[in-house]
């Protein structure tokens, strides 16, 4: 059942059309990976979400509710963390915490925020002003305030920017921990790692476009001769061989690299394996090597594309 | 009503951070009535007392300049992004404008409130009825205020033409008003101008209610009613510009 429902969103600014016509659905309790490099149109979708910039034309629901028609009962239902923190600098992590969990309605803030500056290691930092903490431990706060909310729809708006990896662990596990709790997650990344770490599905966006949306094993299967097995053997391989792999279901294509040293490129290697070396046990070829390499994320980006995510990386519309 | 409170308290704490500009206001105006009110108040003579007259001017002035923080604090957190959190949350525009706009009020007093409780002691106002007249007078025309400075904020979308139009409004608001000089001394094109100025009742309301100079005041009915229908117009202004014109990121 979805609990966003996406149609036609647009967002133009000035002649910039950053959002063009999306239609996506999120499904209730799972992690939807937003994937695009900057100037998408995920920050901007996610804005228009959260009721805090209007579409030019078309519309969402958020659990029923419209984001033109009823914003306020859209804001009820939902959190955001966004790329940049968003803590005034006279504001402590105490105060920000405790204030947006009052501000939210959670009960007991206090001992929300107090349960979570702990679980985050932020309690000895806990009144330090905003601009006196470390970007990583900002990042921390400004998730932090998503999971103390405990939103229907919590957003995540790159949240593992600029942060050290035992920083990204953390917060990868304070997502999984939202979604464990109830809440469905739109999660906005330019890191595929991310994506396909999180993910149960991926919607790809480019120039302000959906150009595919599936699970992350779909979408690497997508792929025609994603899969690539490198096999090694300690006798040359010949065409007869070469002949008899060619009519294993699945494969897709073949480059003899040397004599013994054959590339496979196929779909599903992990189901047609088993199948090839059934077929070269039977004709006798010992195998010296075998290294099977599925599609990644960014060759699933290239493919519907056409350009890899970093070299489509270009300056956002908008900044956040 | 829980949330406005909340957005109250908020604003509130911002300004306790604000040391260094609140101790500059306050120095500020106790210069103006230790040292320029005492000096001028002797070159007048046609007014009795005009030092007090001046004083209660300088006290309405003074929580005018704090009123009028707000839009500069709403620059403030759109340039820090800040704004676009403040959408995103549990809270209609209405309650945030709101919010915002008796904050303004609040802050203004909890700001004024030493200089005005010693100005009180001095001149020995003691009676609560007036004292809470007064507070009143003075809560009402910084609320409006607020309202004021989050409309031209939201309005205008632009720091730089707020800057400008502020500076300008406070040349103007001040001296095309009885907050220094009563109306009847004024010549007759400034003494009209006055009478659409809300600084006028609002210094003339606070007067009235510590009793003080009641033959140069205007109407107190009538300050009363202008002070309600300037803070009503500007705070629903505020919600309408607010809800209309305020999008995160348009802002940057």
């Amino acid at each position: 059942m979805a609990i966003v429902s996406i149609r036609g969103l647009t967002k133009r600014y000035g002649e910039n059309l950053a959002v063009d016509h999306l239609n996506l659905d999120a499904r209730e309790g799972e992690i939807l990976g937003i994937l695009g490099p900057n100037g998408a149109g995920k920050s901007s979708t996610l804005l228009m979400l959260s009721t805090i910039i209007k579409p030019t034309e078309g519309t969402a629901e958020v659990g029923g509710y419209d984001i033109r028609t009823d914003p306020y009962k859209v804001r009820e239902l939902i959190g955001i963390a966004f790329q940049e923190p968003k803590l005034f600098w006279f504001n402590t992590p105490w105060q920000i915490l405790n204030w947006h969990g009052k501000v939210c309605g959670i009960e007991n803030p206090k001992l929300a925020a107090e349960r979570m500056l702990k679980e985050l290691n932020l309690w000895d930092a806990r009144n330090k002003y905003a601009n006196e903490l470390s970007g990583g431990m900002k990042k921390r706060v400004e998730v932090a305030k998503v999971m103390i909310q405990r939103p229907k729809v919590a957003i995540v708006d790159e949240p593992t920017a600029q942060i050290d990896v035992a920083g990204k662990y953390q917060i990868w596990n304070m997502i999984q921990k939202l979604r464990e709790e109830g809440s469905t997650i739109l999660l906005a990344t330019n890191e595929l790692g991310e994506a396909d770490r999180l993910s149960d599905r991926v919607a790809i966006m480019y120039r302000g476009r959906l150009r595919i949306l599936d699970t992350p094993r779909n979408l690497k299967d997508s792929i025609p001769g994603g899969d690539v097995i490198d096999l090694r053997t300690q006798n040359p391989i010949d065409e007869g061989i070469v002949e008899q792999l060619k009519r294993v279901p699945g494969v897709v294509d073949y480059t003899l690299v040397k004599a013994s040293h054959l590339r496979i490129y196929l779909n599903r290697a992990e189901r047609i394996l088993p199948l090839i070396m059934a077929r070269l046990n039977e004709l006798g070829v010992e195998i010296a090597s075998i290294n099977m390499k599925e599609p990644s994320l960014d060759d699933v980006f290239f493919h519907y594309t056409g350009e890899v995510l970093e070299e489509a990386d270009e300056p956002d519309s908008v900044s956040s | 009503m829980t949330k406005i409170l909340l957005v109250i308290e908020r604003d509130l704490r911002s300004l306790m951070q604000q040391k260094s500009i609140l101790l500059m206001r306050w120095f500020y105006a106790i210069v103006q009535i230790g040292i320029f009110g005492l000096a001028i108040s002797r070159i007048i003579t046609v007014m009795q007392n005009y030092y007090t007259y001046y004083a209660m001017g300088v006290i309405v002035m003074t929580m005018y300049s704090v009123a009028i923080f707000t839009g500069y604090e709403i620059y403030d957190e759109a340039d820090l992004g800040y704004t676009e959190y403040l959408l995103s949350i549990p809270l209609t525009r209405r309650e945030l404008v709101l919010g915002r706009s008796l904050a303004g009020g609040i802050r203004s007093l909890v700001f004024m409130a030493p200089i005005i409780a010693g100005f009180m002691f001095l001149i020995g106002i003691v009676d609560p009825l007036r004292v809470g007249m007064a507070l009143v007078a003075l809560f009402g025309f910084t609320f409006g205020v607020s309202g004021l400075s989050i409309t031209l904020a939201v309005g205008l979308k632009s720091g730089d033409k707020f800057d400008i139009i502020m500076g300008a409004l406070d040349a103007f608001i001040v001296r095309l008003s009885s907050a220094l000089y009563p109306q009847a001394f004024m010549p007759k094109p400034i003494a009209i101008l006055s009478t659409f100025n809300p600084l006028t009742y609002a210094a003339d309301l606070f007067r009235w209610s510590l009793n003080f100079n009641i033959h140069f005041l205007a109407n107190p009915v009538t300050s009363l009613i202008v002070l309600v229908i300037f803070l009503t117009t500007f705070n629903v202004a505020g919600v309408a510009i607010y809800e209309r014109n305020l999008e995160g990121a348009s802002w940057r």
